[in-house]
């Protein structure tokens, strides 16, 4: 018992993605489908996984074992789905199903029993159409399954972290015995695309994404900018304040005058 | 009642009970014998105990009276042991001679019998004889000379102190030196200290240096210092009461003073540091640390935050050459913290490169942690807890965030860093839209005294809704008047048409008002828009 002694002052965190992919089916697989489920149009996978792709791997991520400190990841279909509520005990921690509309994931996360910690449950909308600028546009207009097809798998994934605070001494030992794998500096392969960066829609095309620390630079560049420019706004309105006093000071004195 | 106090004369009396009723005597008698048998409780006066009888035990309690405790029985013991009658010391008149008189007088005292005769008298030893210094005539004119002294004045000093036990009062009262000039005390105490300090200097030492060293020390004497030291005493105790009062009124003014200078400081230090953030230069955030770090490596470390608050929102990610940097503890009570903590120790690299690779951030744990289990912040996913916007300016927070085209409620990689950066960058944002409204407030202010200032001008007193101020000013009111005056020549020029019209003009200002805040609204989404632009 004494390695349940929490380590104060400390916080770790692992990095970990989760989201999923979608691919259209071809007329093949969708002949082989069951009748219950004819309507469907795509396959898609959930998955939570590392950050860090290993290499030479097609999928999102997954460098990494999640089980060293997850101990099942619950993921919760559409209500439609038989036995909606799917529990993956075992790494990969994915779910991947045939369907053909898009909805909320819940996906909850249970922590291995020496941490102590609760579930967390997180949220993800499953993605099957490409991804579009027009955002309210492609809400209403499902594009047709062909366009979608030449467009390749579509990808949507959240980077994200696990922060424990003050873990136990025997837990902190079992993260720290699995460091994660660190993500590559710089881009190699397509940037997966998130609706907070319009912008990356161009460099999120043509193949496998890769989660990158020039991802995060680059998004603290961007926040850095926004900063600037905020800042740059407050001098010219502290001007004009300035400026305004001055006239209103004026004014006052002129009444002042009067009276 | 009357029963028992004429039983009472008669005892007293002596008078037989043969009264006029006879009947009773035997009642009484029996009443008598039978007394002893309930006895009256401890305490209890007889009167009220034959009123009431046994019957009532509570009021007994009331008077019982107190147990004390027993006096103790001094010197029995004494006693018993030389065999006397205990509890009894027997004490004896015996002559004595106290060994510290050397002229063996005789004197007398009470001791107890069984003390030793033959011991010494007990206080005796508190005779503590003065260690004087003698000197030879050699000596005092190798190191005493002294051109105020002469030798025989010094002789006379050292007499004189020996005499009187070092009791420099009663030898200040008593020098008297034929011939000599008039010493201070202080005069008599620097010589004779100084005397003394020369002698152990200069003579040989038997003991080791340390205790000479205090020896010396002990005669150590600073008359400058002790001349100003007896002034400050005399004027301070020759004060007046009034000086006494004002003193204590100025006191207490300046310490209010000092806590009024504290608050405005504490007030302005928060104000700088809303307004400028890290620029400010205040402690809440330690730029020195940074810079060391930065220059130390690229190793990007945060600064690690004091106080369980902070602490979520930092963290450090390895990302080449960015260095994290720390976001301002926004709370005075936590700087406060981080003010009074000891500078950090010092990471080795190796534990930095350790804790990058395993994603560990360690902070200084919270000295005022209280209980640990139920503050325990339970594991959470970082974009969970990115920065939110104070719910009352959220809308014009997102409006500006997208003008900027930032997504302020999800990031693309929610890092630690990245949601410092995402804070201060809503910090800043809330500080532009704090300052749009003071600005539109100033328009406002600007709108408003134009249009007074129109009003007063022009005297039309109509259009610009009568000033708009409630504070009219006196031009305003006399146009006021005048207008009513034409208006309705019969009402009674100073009671109630008076007051009607002002009512009127009361409620004409309201709308006036709120119109125009209405229309500052309308140009501050103008303005908006235009900066959208």
């Amino acid at each position: 018992m004494a390695e349940r002694i929490r380590v104060r002052g400390v916080t770790i965190h692992r990095p970990l993605i989760y989201g999923n992919n979608a691919v259209v089916l071809t007329p093949e697989e969708k002949s082989l489908l069951p009748v219950a489920a004819k309507d469907h149009t795509h396959r898609w996978t959930v998955a939570v996984r590392s950050a860090a792709s290993a290499n030479d791997s097609d999928i999102v991520g997954g460098a990494d074992d999640l089980n060293y400190f997850i101990k099942r990841v619950s993921f919760k279909l559409h209500e439609t789905y038989q036995n909606p509520t799917r529990n993956v005990d075992k790494p990969p921690f994915e779910v991947s199903e045939t369907g053909w509309g898009e909805f909320e994931v819940q996906i909850r996360i249970t922590f291995v029993p020496e941490s102590g910690e609760k579930v967390i449950v997180l949220y993800h909308h499953l993605k099957l159409h490409p991804w579009t600028l027009q955002v309210a546009a492609e809400e209403a207009v499902n594009p047709a399954p062909e366009i979608s097809a030449k467009s390749g798998p579509v990808h949507s994934w959240q980077y994200d972290e696990i922060v424990f605070h003050d873990p136990f001494q025997s837990f902190l030992n079992i993260l720290t015995a699995h460091p994660p794998t660190p993500l590559p500096k710089n881009k190699r392969k397509p940037v997966p695309f998130h609706i907070s960066h319009p912008a990356s829609l161009e460099a999120s095309k043509g193949g496998t994404p890769e989660f990158t620390m020039s991802m995060e630079k680059e998004e603290g560049e961007r926040l850095e900018a926004a900063k600037k420019q905020v800042h740059a706004e407050q001098e010219k309105l502290k001007g004009l304040l300035a400026e305004k006093e001055a006239e209103l000071q004026q004014l006052h004195k002129q009444i002042a005058e009067q009276s | 009642m009357a029963g028992p106090s004429a039983s009472d004369v008669r005892a007293a009396l002596s008078i037989s009970n043969a009264g006029p009723s006879s009947s009773t005597h035997p009642t009484n008698a029996a009443a008598i014998i039978r007394k002893p048998s309930l006895r009256k409780p401890e305490g209890m006066p007889r009167e009220l105990y034959q009123l009431i009888g046994p019957s009532a035990p509570t009021l007994t309690a009331q008077f019982a009276k107190p147990q004390l405790k027993q006096k103790p029985n001094l010197g029995s013991s004494a006693a018993t042991v030389d065999g006397g009658v205990p509890g009894r010391v027997k004490w004896e008149w015996r002559t004595f001679t106290n060994s510290a008189r050397k002229d063996g007088l005789k004197l007398g005292h009470w001791v107890k019998a069984g003390a030793d005769p033959n011991a010494d008298y007990q206080y005796a030893k508190y005779n503590v004889p003065l260690n004087t210094f003698v000197y030879s005539a050699e000596e005092y004119n190798r190191f005493l000379q002294d051109k105020e002294w002469t030798k025989e004045e010094t002789d006379y000093l050292f007499e004189l102190v020996r005499e009187y036990d070092g009791r420099f009062y009663v030898v200040g009262d008593r020098y008297d030196y034929p011939g000599g000039s008039t010493r201070s005390l202080e005069d008599l105490k620097d010589r004779y200290y100084s005397v003394c300090r020369k002698l152990v200097r200069n003579k040989p030492w038997g003991g080791d240096e340390a205790s000479k060293a205090q020896l010396l020390s002990s005669y150590s004497f600073d008359k400058e210092r002790e001349v100003t030291r007896r002034r400050y005493v005399a004027s301070l105790e020759s004060r007046t009461p009034q000086q006494i009062a004002e003193e204590e009124a100025l006191y207490v003014e300046l310490k209010r003073l000092e806590q009024t200078e504290r608050r405005f400081k504490k007030d302005r230090d928060e104000l700088l540091r809303t307004l400028l953030g890290i620029e400010s230069g205040l402690p809440d955030i330690n730029p020195s640390d940074e810079d060391g770090l930065n220059a130390a490596g690229n190793l990007s470390i945060s600064v690690n935050g004091v106080g369980g608050l902070s602490i979520d929102t930092k963290r450090r990610k390895k990302n080449g050459g960015d260095v994290d940097t720390p976001m301002s503890a926004t709370s005075a009570s936590a700087s406060a913290i981080h003010i009074s903590q000891p500078p950090k120790k010092q990471q080795t690299a190796k534990s930095i490169a350790y804790d990058l690779v395993n994603c560990i951030v360690r902070t200084d744990v919270p000295t005022n942690a209280g209980s640990n289990k139920s503050a325990h912040t339970p594991a959470y996913l970082r974009s969970f807890k990115l920065p939110t916007p104070k719910a009352a300016i959220a809308p014009k927070i997102a409006q500006l965030m997208a003008e900027l085209q930032i997504s302020h409620t999800r990031l693309v990689m929610p890092t630690r860093a990245n949601s410092a950066k995402l804070e201060e960058l809503l910090e800043a944002a809330s500080q532009l839209i704090e300052q749009k409204k003071l600005l539109d407030k100033a328009d406002m202010d600007i709108r408003m005294a134009k249009a007074r200032l129109g009003n007063g001008t022009s005297e039309s007193g109509e259009g610009s809704a009568g000033g708009g101020e409630g504070k009219a000013t006196p031009g305003a009111m006399e146009v006021d008047e005048d207008a009513e005056g034409e208006h309705d020549e019969h009402a009674d020029p100073n009671g109630r048409g008076q007051s009607v019209v002002s009512a009127r003009s009361a409620r004409g200002r309201k709308p006036a008002r709120r119109s125009m805040s209405i229309s500052s609204v309308d140009t501050a989404g103008a303005g908006n828009k235009k900066r959208k632009r």
